[in-house]
C-alpha cells in the first residue's frame, strides 16, 4: 500500500469518527454568556400585568401571550388572546414555530415567577429575541386585575384609567373562560372583526 | 478547453472510487464543524431539574441537605438569610459569571442555594448557570409553592 492510499484511507477513518459522534442535542443555548446575564437582569423584559391587562383591553396584534402551565390548567382558565406551550413540552418541538414570528413581542407567563423566567433564559439563548415574562404571572393577575376596587372619595385620572383598564381586561378574562373552548377562539376572531368594523377597516 | 481536460476529465477519471466516498464525508464532517450546534450542551438536558421541579428548595427543606451547602445572596442586602445557620455569600446577581465567584461556585463540594427577594431573579440566574454546565444548584426561596394557582377564578 502507498503512502498515499494510506493517507486516504486514514483521512477517510477520520472523517466517519468525527460525522459518526452523535449530536449533543436539538436545541442548545448560543448566545455569549455575559450577554445573557446581561439580558437576564434586564428590567425591560418584564411587563407588568397592567400593561398586559392594557394589550389584551386594546386586543394588541404585536403582542402574543404564552401560557406556560399545564393544559388542563389552560383550560380552566387563562388570559385572552394565549396560546398554551406547557413549559414541560417547551423543547420537546420547535420553539422557532412559535418564537420566529417578526416582531410580534412573545410575553410568557406561568402561575408565579420560575417556569416563565426559565423559558424565557431558554428562548434568549437560543437567540430568540423578542420574549418577555410578565411579572408575577397568573397568580398576580388574578390578584391585581381580577380583584380591583377602588375606595375612596376622589380618583386621579391616572388612578381612574388604570382602574378602567383593570376592569375592562377583567370582565373579558370571565367573560371568554366562561365560554365553552369551542367558542373561545370564535368570541375573540368576533370582537375583533367587530373593532376593524368600528374603525372603517376590512377584513 | 486544457484547463477543462485538466480538472475535469483528468480528475475524474483519477479518483473515481476515491470522491465519491470522500465527497460525502467531507460534507457531513463540515456540517458537524460548522453547523450552529457544534459541541453545545443539551439545553433540555441541562434544564431538566426545572422540568421535574426537583431544584426548588425552601428554607425548612436546607436542614435535610445532605453535603456542605453554600447559599449565594443575590441581593445586595442580606434579608431572610440572616438567620440561617449555612454559610451565606453574597454575590450580585451581575457578578455571577465574574471568574472568581464563578470559579467558587462550579467547584463548589456540596449543593449551592441561590436566593434572592425577586423569584425571577433567581429562576434567571439558575437557568444561566445550569446551562453553563453548573451542577448540584438550587433556588432558595420562602414561597415553594410560588408556581401553584393561589386565586382560583371565580
Amino acid at each position: 500500500m502507498n503512502t498515499r492510499v494510506k493517507f486516504m484511507v486514514g483521512l477517510i477513518g477520520l472523517g466517519l469518527i468525527l460525522a459518526l459522534i452523535p449530536l449533543p442535542g436539538r436545541w442548545s443555548i448560543q448566545a455569549k454568556p455575559q450577554n445573557l446575564l446581561s439580558q437576564a437582569l434586564d428590567e425591560k423584559t418584564y411587563f407588568t400585568v397592567d400593561q398586559v391587562a392594557m394589550f389584551v383591553v386594546s386586543e394588541d396584534s404585536s403582542v402574543q401571550l404564552i401560557d406556560l402551565r399545564p393544559q388542563e390548567e389552560f383550560r380552566k382558565a387563562n388570559i385572552p388572546g394565549s396560546i398554551n406551550i406547557p413549559y414541560n413540552e417547551l423543547l420537546n418541538n420547535d420553539p422557532g414555530r412559535f418564537f420566529n414570528n417578526g416582531n410580534t413581542k412573545n410575553v410568557f407567563y406561568s402561575n408565579g415567577d420560575f417556569e416563565s423566567n426559565y423559558a424565557f433564559i431558554l428562548a434568549r439563548g437560543m437567540n430568540f429575541k423578542n420574549t418577555f415574562v410578565m411579572k408575577g404571572g397568573l397568580n398576580h393577575w388574578l390578584k391585581t386585575v381580577m380583584n380591583s376596587s377602588f375606595t375612596g372619595d376622589r380618583i386621579s385620572a391616572r388612578e381612574n384609567a388604570l382602574f378602567e383598564t383593570r376592569t375592562r381586561a377583567g370582565k373579558l378574562f370571565t367573560e371568554i373562560n366562561s365560554l365553552p373552548d369551542s367558542l373561545k377562539l370564535k368570541f375573540m376572531e368576533a370582537k375583533h372583526s367587530a373593532a376593524k368594523k368600528l374603525d372603517g377597516g376590512c377584513e | 478547453m486544457n484547463l477543462k481536460r485538466l480538472f475535469g476529465m483528468n480528475l475524474l477519471k483519477r479518483y473515481r472510487v476515491v470522491i465519491p466516498v470522500v465527497l460525502p464525508i467531507f460534507i457531513l464532517v463540515l456540517f458537524r464543524s460548522i453547523g450552529p450546534y457544534h459541541f453545545k450542551t443539551d439545553a433540555k438536558k441541562q434544564a431538566e431539574p426545572s422540568f421535574l421541579k426537583t431544584n426548588i428548595v425552601s428554607i425548612g427543606q436546607t436542614d435535610y441537605m445532605p453535603g456542605n451547602k453554600l447559599i449565594i445572596n443575590l441581593d445586595k442586602g442580606s434579608g431572610i438569610l440572616d438567620g440561617t445557620r449555612n454559610s451565606v455569600m453574597g454575590i450580585p446577581a451581575d457578578s455571577v459569571l465574574k471568574k472568581e465567584y464563578f470559579r467558587i461556585i462550579r467547584n463548589h463540594e456540596g449543593p449551592v442555594l441561590l436566593y434572592s427577594s425577586e423569584p425571577g431573579t433567581a429562576a434567571r440566574i439558575w437557568m444561566v448557570l445550569s446551562q453553563m454546565g453548573c451542577e448540584n444548584i438550587f433556588i432558595l426561596t420562602n414561597d415553594p409553592g410560588n408556581e401553584n394557582p393561589k386565586h382560583p377564578p371565580q
